[in-house]
C-alpha cells in the first residue's frame, strides 16, 4: 500500500504532486507568503497615514500599495487559502476519501494561482502594479486616466486567478459529490464540507461576471472596444454592475470556510455536538444563494432608482438571516457543552464577537441613508475588515492551531498560542475600532494622506500601533507553528478527540488517507463509532478510492485514480507565458502559446486510469 | 478490446459532473455576454447605431441549424459506442466534425463580412456584437479540438474512460448548440 | 485567565468613552453626528438609533459567550443526544428576533429617512447650483447668472437648494457630511441631492470616490450665509473681473495672457478662456487653493504658481518656467481679483 501510493522523492516530487495534501500544503506556504506582502503593504499604508501629511510613500505608490493589499488580501490569501490550503487538505480526510475528485487538475489549480499571483506581483517588482482600488471603477481604469500596464496586470491576473478557482470549485463539488466514504450521507457531511461545497457553487457562479468585465475591460483597454465609455454608447455603471455582481458572493465566499472551520472546532471543544445541525448546514448554503441577490448595496450612491435601492436593501438585511442562525447555534453549542477554552476556540471567540461587530455595522449599511452618508468612509473600511480580519481570519488562525498536529504530528505550544490570541485580538481592535469613529468624522478612504485639525489624528495613530501590535501577534503565531513543528510534543492521531473523520487517521496521514474506507453512519463518526474503521473496502490493488451516489452515498464504483504527473505544471507555465504575451500585446504569439496548451491538454488525457 | 466495462446506465462519472459544473459555469459566462448586450442596448437610444444595417437572418438561421443538427448525430454515435460498434462511432463522430467545421469556416467568412460593414472600436452595438460571436466561435473550435482528439483515441479502439470522453465530448456540444441557438436569438432578434 | 468576552466590552466601552465627546460635536468641521441641516439630523438619529439597537445585539453576544466561559467546568458531560430547547433558542434569537428588528430597522430607514435624503423633487427648491468634478477640483456654476467658480459653494441658510453634480472626467462623489448624503458624479449621468444649512457657517467635504493620484486632495466647501450677504456675493461672482489698478498687476495681467495660464484658466472680462483649470475670475474672493489644498494668500499662492506639483504632486498644472518678478505680478494680479 505505501508503496503504491509512494511520493517521488525530491524537489520532482513537489511539482508533480497530484496529492490533495501536498498541494494544500503548497497552498499554505504560498498564500501565507502573499499574506505577509500584504501585510507589508498595509503597515506601509499605516505608517504613512499614522500622522497628518505624512511622507512615507508618494502619492502614486500609495495608490499601488493600497490596491496590491486589497488584491493580495483577497485573490491571493484569503481564497486560495480557505479552499486550496484548508479544503483541499480537509476535504478528503473528512469524507473519507483518497484524494480528490481530480487530482491532477487539482495540482492545475495550484500552478495557475501560483502563477496569477506571480505575474501581479511582476507589476510591483516593475513599478506598475494596478492602481486604481481592488474594485478598479472605469473610467479611472481606462487607458486614458491609467495608461501604463498597471491595470492590465490587474485585468489579465484576475482572469487567470479566476480559471484557478474555477477548477478548484470544479473539483470540490465533484469530489464532494462523488467520493464520500459509504454510508455518508448528505445529512451525516461534516459542516465544514458544507461550507466549501457553498463556497464551490458560488464560486462556480460568481467568478464569471468578474471574467467577463475584465475581458472587456481588456478589449477596451488595449483593442479600443467600447464598453465603458458614454462617448461611444458604453456605461461605467456596467463595470460596478459586473464587478459587485462577482463582488458580493465574493464576501460570502470569503467568510464561508472560516463558518465551516468554526463549525469544526466549536463541537470538538465544547465536546458536545453542533445545536441545530440542519439548520446550520441550510444556513450556509442559504447565505451562498442569497449572497448573490445584494450586489447592488455597493452602488447606493451611485443615484439608481428609488425601487433598486429598496429591493437591494430589503436583500441586504434578508441575508443576514442566516447569519444570526449560525451566531447563535455556536454561542449556544458552547453554552450548553462543557467548553475548553484552548488556543482555538479561543480565536474562535474573537471570530464570533468581531463578526456580530462587522456584521452590525454591515446592518447599518442596508439603512440606505446611512450607507449614502458613510460609504466610502473609513467606516466601511472598519465593516469590512471586521468581517474580513475578525470574522475570516480569525477561525483561519484558530484551524492553524487545530489542525496543526494533525498535519505535522507535534503539539504546538499552548501558552504562546494563548498569547498570540491575546496579541492579535488586541491589535485587531486597536487597529479597525477606531476606524468606525473616523468614518464617522468624515474621513474618506483611499487618501494618501489627511490634513490636521480635522479630529482624526489621535485616531489615526491608534489605528498604527494597532497594526503593528497585530503584525507582532501574527509573528508570534508563526514562530510558534515554526518552533513546534521542529521540537513540539508528539500529537498522537488524535490529540484533541475531534468528531469527524480526520481525527481517525494517523498524524501526519500516509499518502493514502485511510488504510481502509470507512463505512459512516453518524455526523461524527469518531464519537459515535470510534471502531469506524471497520470499514468494508480495503482496495490495495492499486491507486484507487471509491465512488458513491450523490445523496444518499451508497458505493457505486470504484475508482482509480490518476498518480502525479507533470503536464499541471507544464500547462499553467504555458498558459501564464500566453498572458504575459498578452499584456505585451503580442497577440499572436500568446495564441501560439494557448494552441501549446492545447496540444499538452491532449497529451495530459492520454494517461487513462485502467492502462 | 470489447470486453469493456460500460458504465452502468443512471450513474454519472465523475468527468460527466466535471463537464456538467464547467458547463454550469460556461453558461453563467454567456448569460453575463447576453446581459450585457441588452444592458448597453437600454442605454443606447439607436441600437444598431445609424449607419449599421441589423444583421441579415438568413445564413445565421441556416448555420445554427446545421450546427444543431450534430445533437443527434453525436447522439447516434454515442450510443453506438456504448454498443461497442467503434466503426459506426467514429463514422458518426466524423460526420459531426465535419459538419462543425464547415460550421466554424463558414461563421468567421460571416463574421469577416461584418467586420467590412462596421468595427468593435466604432460603438458599443459592434464591441457586445463581435465579442459575442468571438466568444462562441471560440466555443465551437473547443468544441472541435476536443472531438478530434476523442476521434484520435477512438482510432486505437474503445475503453470505459474512452466512453466516459465520449459522453463528456457530446454533453460540451449539446451544451455549444444551445447556445448558438441563443446567440443566434439575441444577435437577431436584439437588433429589432 | 479572562473571559474571550469581557476583554472587547471592556475595550469598546473604552473607546466609545473616548469616542463620544469627539463625536458629540468637536474635531473637524466634517462630522457626520454633528448635523446641521433636516436631512441630516434624520441621517444622524438613524446613527444614534442603529448604535443603540447594535449595543443590545452585541451585548447579548458577549453575555452568552461569557456564560459559556463561566460554566467551562460544570460538572457533568452534556447529553449527547436531544438539542430541543438549544434549537428552539436558536430559532428565537436567530430567526424571530432579527426578523422583528430588521423590519422595524427597514420600515423606519428605507422608508421615512429615505425620504428626507432623497433627491428634492421638481419645484421645491430655490435655485440649482450645478457641481462638476475634476480631476482633481470641483467647477460650480450657478445656472441663470453667469456666476463660475471652483471648490467654494456659497448657499443662503434655511434655503432649499437643488445641486446638480456631473463630472468632467472621471467618477468623484460629492459630500458635505454636515449637511446631507453623498452623491456620485458619473460620466453620463446627471445626480442631484438636497442642501440645505440650518445655521451659517464654513461646512468641509471631501471627495468620495477614488479618482486618482490627488484624491485625498479634492475637498470642497460650503459656506452658508444670510440670505442678503449670499445676493451680495453671487452678484460679484457673476461680474467680469475687475480690471488692474497697479502697474504690477498690470504686468501680471500681460504675463498671464501672453504665458500658458489663459490656455487653461479662464478670466471672464479678458481673452482668457481656458478650460482646463479653474475659473480664476474672482480668485481673491475665495478662501483656499486647490481644493483646500493651501490657503489663499499671497505666499502661498505664489508657492502654488511656481511650483504646483510640490503642493499637489500629479496636479493637472504643470509648474512653469517663470521668473521671479513674473510671479510676483501674477500674484499681484491674482490677488486682486475679488
Ligand atoms: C467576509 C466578508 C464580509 C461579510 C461576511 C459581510 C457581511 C455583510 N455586509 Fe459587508 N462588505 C464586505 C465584506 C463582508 N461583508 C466588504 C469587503 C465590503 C466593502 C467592499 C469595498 O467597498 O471595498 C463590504 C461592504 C458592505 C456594504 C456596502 C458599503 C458601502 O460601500 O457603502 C454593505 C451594504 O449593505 C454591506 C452589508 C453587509 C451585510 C448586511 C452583511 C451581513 O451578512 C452581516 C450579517 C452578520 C450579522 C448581522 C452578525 C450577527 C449579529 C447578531 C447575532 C446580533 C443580533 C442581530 C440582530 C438582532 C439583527 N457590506
Ligand atoms: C483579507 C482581506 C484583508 C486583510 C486580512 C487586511 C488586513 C489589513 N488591512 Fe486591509 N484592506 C482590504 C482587505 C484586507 N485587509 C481591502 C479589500 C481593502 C480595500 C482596498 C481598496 O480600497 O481598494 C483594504 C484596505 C485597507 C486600508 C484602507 C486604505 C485606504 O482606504 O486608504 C487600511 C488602512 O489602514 C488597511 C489596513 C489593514 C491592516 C493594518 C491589516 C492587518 O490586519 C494586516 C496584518 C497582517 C500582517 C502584518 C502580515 C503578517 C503575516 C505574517 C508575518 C505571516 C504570518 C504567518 C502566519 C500567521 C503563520 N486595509
Ligand atoms: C495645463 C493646464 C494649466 C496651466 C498651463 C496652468 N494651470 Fe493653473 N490650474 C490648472 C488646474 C488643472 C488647476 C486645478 C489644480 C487642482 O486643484 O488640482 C489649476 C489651479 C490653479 C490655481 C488655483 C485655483 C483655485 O481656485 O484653487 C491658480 C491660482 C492657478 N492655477 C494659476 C495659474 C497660473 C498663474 C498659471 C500660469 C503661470 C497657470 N495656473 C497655468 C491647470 C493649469
Ligand atoms: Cu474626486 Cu475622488
Ligand atoms: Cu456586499
Amino acid at each position: 500500500m505505501d508503496q503504491i501510493w509512494a511520493h517521488r522523492p525530491g524537489l520532482l516530487g513537489w511539482l508533480t504532486t497530484t496529492d490533495h495534501k501536498r498541494i494544500g500544503l503548497m497552498y499554505l506556504f504560498a498564500t501565507l507568503a502573499f499574506f505577509a506582502a500584504g501585510g507589508v503593504e498595509a503597515l506601509l499604508i499605516r505608517t504613512q497615514l499614522a500622522v497628518p501629511n505624512g511622507h512615507t510613500v508618494s502619492p502614486g505608490t500609495y495608490d499601488q500599495l493600497l490596491t496590491m493589499h486589497g488584491v493580495t488580501m483577497i485573490f491571493l490569501f484569503v481564497i486560495p487559502l480557505t479552499t486550496g490550503a484548508f479544503g483541499n487538505y480537509l476535504v478528503p480526510l473528512m469524507i473519507g476519501a483518497r484524494d480528490m475528485a481530480f487530482p491532477r487538475l487539482n495540482a492545475l489549480s495550484f500552478w495557475l494561482f501560483l502563477a496569477s499571483g506571480i505575474f501581479i506581483y511582476t507589476g510591483l517588482a516593475l513599478g506598475t502594479a494596478p492602481n486604481a482600488g481592488w474594485f478598479d471603477y472605469v473610467p479611472l481604469a481606462l487607458k486614458q486616466y491609467d495608461p501604463g500596464p498597471n491595470i492590465d496586470f490587474f485585468a489579465l491576473g484576475l482572469i487567470l486567478n479566476g480559471a484557478s478557482s474555477t477548477a478548484a470549485a470544479v473539483n470540490f463539488i465533484a469530489t464532494i459529490f462523488k467520493l464520500r466514504a459509504p454510508g455518508m450521507s448528505m445529512n451525516r457531511m461534516p459542516l465544514f464540507c458544507f461550507a466549501v461545497l457553498a463556497v464551490a457553487f458560488a464560486l462556480l457562479f460568481a467568478l464569471p461576471p468578474l471574467t467577463i468585465d475584465c475581458v472587456f475591460l481588456e478589449l477596451q483597454r488595449q483593442l479600443g472596444f467600447h464598453f465603458f465609455d458614454v462617448a461611444h454608447g458604453g456605461d461605467p455603471l456596467l463595470w460596478q454592475y459586473l464587478f459587485w455582481i462577482f463582488g458580493h458572493p465574493e464576501v460570502y465566499i470569503i467568510v464561508l470556510p472560516a463558518f465551516g472551520i468554526a463549525t469544526s472546532i466549536i463541537p470538538t471543544f465544547a465536546k458536545r455536538r453542533m445545536v441545530a445541525f440542519p439548520l446550520v448546514a441550510m444556513a450556509e448554503l442559504l447565505v451562498a444563494f442569497i449572497g448573490f441577490g445584494v450586489f447592488a448595496h455597493h452602488m447606493f450612491s451611485t443615484g439608481l432608482a428609488t425601487v433598486t435601492l429598496i429591493f437591494f436593501a430589503a436583500a441586504s438585511m434578508f441575508v443576514v438571516i442566516p447569519s444570526t442562525i449560525q451566531i447563535y447555534a455556536w454561542l449556544l453549542t458552547v453554552t450548553s457543552g462543557r467548553p475548553e477554552f484552548k488556543a482555538p476556540l479561543m480565536f474562535i471567540g474573537g471570530f464570533i464577537v468581531f463578526f456580530v461587530l462587522g456584521g452590525l455595522s454591515g446592518i447599518m449599511f442596508a439603512a440606505i441613508p446611512f450607507d449614502q452618508a458613510l460609504t466610502d468612509t473609513y467606516f466601511v473600511v472598519a465593516h469590512f475588515h471586521f468581517v474580513i480580519f475578525g470574522a475570516a481570519v480569525f477561525p483561519l488562525l484558530g484551524g492553524l492551531y487545530y489542525w496543526f498536529p494533525k498535519v505535522t504530528g507535534r503539539m504546538y505550544h499552548e501558552g504562546w498560542a494563548k498569547a498570540s490570541f491575546w496579541l492579535t485580538f488586541a491589535g485587531t481592535s486597536l487597529t479597525f475600532f477606531p476606524m468606525h469613529i473616523a468614518g464617522l468624522l468624515g474621513m474618506t478612504r483611499r487618501v494618501y494622506t489627511y490634513e490636521p485639525g480635522l479630529g482624526w489624528d489621535t485616531y489615526n495613530l491608534l489605528e498604527t500601533i494597532g497594526a503593528f501590535v497585530l503584525a507582532a501577534g501574527l509573528l508570534v503565531i508563526a514562530a510558534n507553528l515554526l518552533v513546534s513543528r521542529l521540537n513540539g510534543a508528539t500529537a498522537g492521531a488524535d490529540p484533541f478527540f475531534g468528531g469527524t473523520l480526520e481525527w481517525t487517521v494517523p498524524s501526519p496521514p500516509p499518502a493514502y488517507n485511510f488504510a481502509v474506507i470507512p463505512t459512516v453512519t453518524s455526523p461524527y463518526p469518531n464519537w459515535d463509532r470510534p471502531e469506524a474503521e471497520r470499514g468494508g473496502l480495503v482496495l490495495e490493488e492499486g491507486h484507487e478510492t471509491p465512488a458513491s451516489t450523490v445523496r444518499d452515498a451508497r458505493l457505486e464504483e470504484i475508482l482509480d485514480m490518476p498518480s502525479e504527473s507533470p503536464w499541471p505544471i507544464v500547462l499553467a507555465l504555458l498558459v501564464a507565458v500566453a498572458f504575459v504575451m498578452l499584456l505585451a500585446s503580442h497577440g499572436v504569439v500568446a495564441g501560439l502559446f494557448f494552441g501549446l496548451a492545447a496540444l499538452t491538454l491532449g497529451a495530459w488525457h492520454l494517461q487513462e486510469p485502467e492502462s | 478490446m470489447s470486453e469493456v466495462v460500460l458504465p452502468r446506465e443512471r450513474i454519472r462519472p465523475s468527468g460527466w459532473w466535471g463537464m456538467a459544473l464547467f458547463v454550469a459555469t460556461e453558461a453563467t459566462l454567456f448569460g453575463t455576454i447576453f446581459g450585457t448586450y441588452f444592458y448597453l442596448r437600454l442605454n443606447t437610444v439607436y441600437w444598431p447605431p445609424p449607419g449599421i444595417a441589423a444583421p441579415r437572418p438568413l445564413w445565421p438561421l441556416v448555420l445554427v441549424a446545421a450546427l444543431v443538427s450534430t445533437s443527434p448525430v453525436l447522439w447516434a454515435a454515442r450510443r453506438a459506442a456504448l454498443r461497442g460498434r467503434v466503426g459506426r462511432a467514429r463514422a458518426g463522430l466524423l460526420l459531426a466534425l465535419a459538419v462543425q467545421t464547415g460550421y466554424l469556416a463558414f461563421h468567421l467568412l460571416l463574421f469577416a463580412q461584418d467586420l467590412d460593414r462596421f468595427r468593435p472600436e466604432d460603438s458599443a452595438y459592434g464591441s457586445i456584437y463581435f465579442t459575442m460571436l468571438g466568444a462562441h466561435d471560440a466555443h465551437v473550435a473547443a468544441g472541435i479540438l476536443l472531438e478530434l482528439w476523442l476521434l484520435l483515441r477512438l482510432l486505437r479502439g474503445l475503453t470505459r474512460y474512452r466512453l466516459v470522453a465520449f459522453q463528456v465530448t457530446s454533453l460540451y456540444w449539446n451544451f455549444v448548440n444551445v447556445l448558438a441557438l441563443l446567440v443566434v436569438v439575441v444577435q437577431l432578434a436584439g437588433a429589432r | 485567565m479572562p473571559a474571550p468576552g469581557r476583554e472587547p466590552t471592556k475595550l469598546a466601552l473604552g473607546l466609545v468613552a473616548v469616542a463620544l465627546p469627539a463625536l458629540a460635536g468637536c474635531g473637524g468641521n466634517q462630522n457626520v453626528v454633528h448635523p446641521a441641516s433636516g436631512p441630516e439630523h434624520s441621517i444622524a438619529q438613524l446613527w444614534w438609533v442603529m448604535l443603540i439597537g447594535s449595543a443590545v445585539g452585541f451585548g447579548s453576544v458577549v453575555l452568552l459567550l461569557y456564560l459559556g466561559w463561566a460554566r467551562r467546568n460544570r460538572p457533568g458531560l452534556p447529553g449527547k443526544g436531544g438539542d430541543r430547547a438549544e434549537t428552539r433558542l436558536v430559532l428565537l434569537l436567530g430567526v424571530a428576533v432579527p426578523i422583528v428588528v430588521l423590519v422595524t430597522l427597514f420600515v423606519y430607514a428605507d422608508v421615512f429617512v429615505m425620504r428626507s435624503t432623497a433627491a428634492p423633487g421638481r419645484g421645491t427648491t430655490a435655485f440649482t447650483i450645478q457641481v462638476i468634478g475634476h480631476q482633481w477640483f470641483w467647477e460650480v456654476r450657478y445656472p441663470g447668472t453667469s456666476a463660475v467658480t471652483a471648490n467654494e459653494i456659497h448657499i443662503p441658510t434655511h434655503t432649499r437648494v437643488n445641486l446638480v453634480g456631473t463630472t468632467a472626467d472621471v467618477i468623484h462623489s460629492i459630500w458635505i457630511p454636515e449637511l446631507n448624503r453623498k452623491v456620485d458624479l458619473i460620466p453620463g449621468r446627471t445626480n442631484r441631492i438636497l442642501l440645505e444649512a440650518d445655521r451659517p457657517g464654513h461646512y468641509r467635504g471631501q471627495c468620495s470616490e477614488f479618482c486618482g493620484l490627488q484624491h485625498a486632495h479634492m475637498a470642497v466647501e460650503v459656506i452658508a450665509e444670510p440670505r442678503a450677504r449670499f445676493r451680495e456675493w453671487l452678484a460679484n461672482m457673476a461680474r467680469p473681473a475687475t480690471a488692474p489698478r497697479t502697474q504690477l498687476e498690470q504686468l501680471g495681467r500681460q504675463v498671464f495672457l501672453s504665458e500658458a495660464c489663459s490656455g487653461c484658466h479662464s478670466i471672464r472680462g479678458t481673452p482668457a478662456r481656458g478650460e482646463i483649470g479653474p475659473d480664476l475670475t474672482h480668485l481673491a474672493s475665495r478662501e483656499t487653493l486647490a481644493a483646500l489644498t493651501l490657503p489663499n494668500d499671497p505666499v502661498d499662492l505664489r508657492r502654488w504658481i511656481t511650483d504646483p506639483q510640490h503642493s499637489k504632486p500629479g496636479a493637472k498644472m504643470p509648474g512653469l518656467p517663470l521668473a521671479g518678478e513674473q510671479v510676483g505680478a501674477l500674484v499681484a494680479y491674482l490677488e486682486s481679483l475679488r
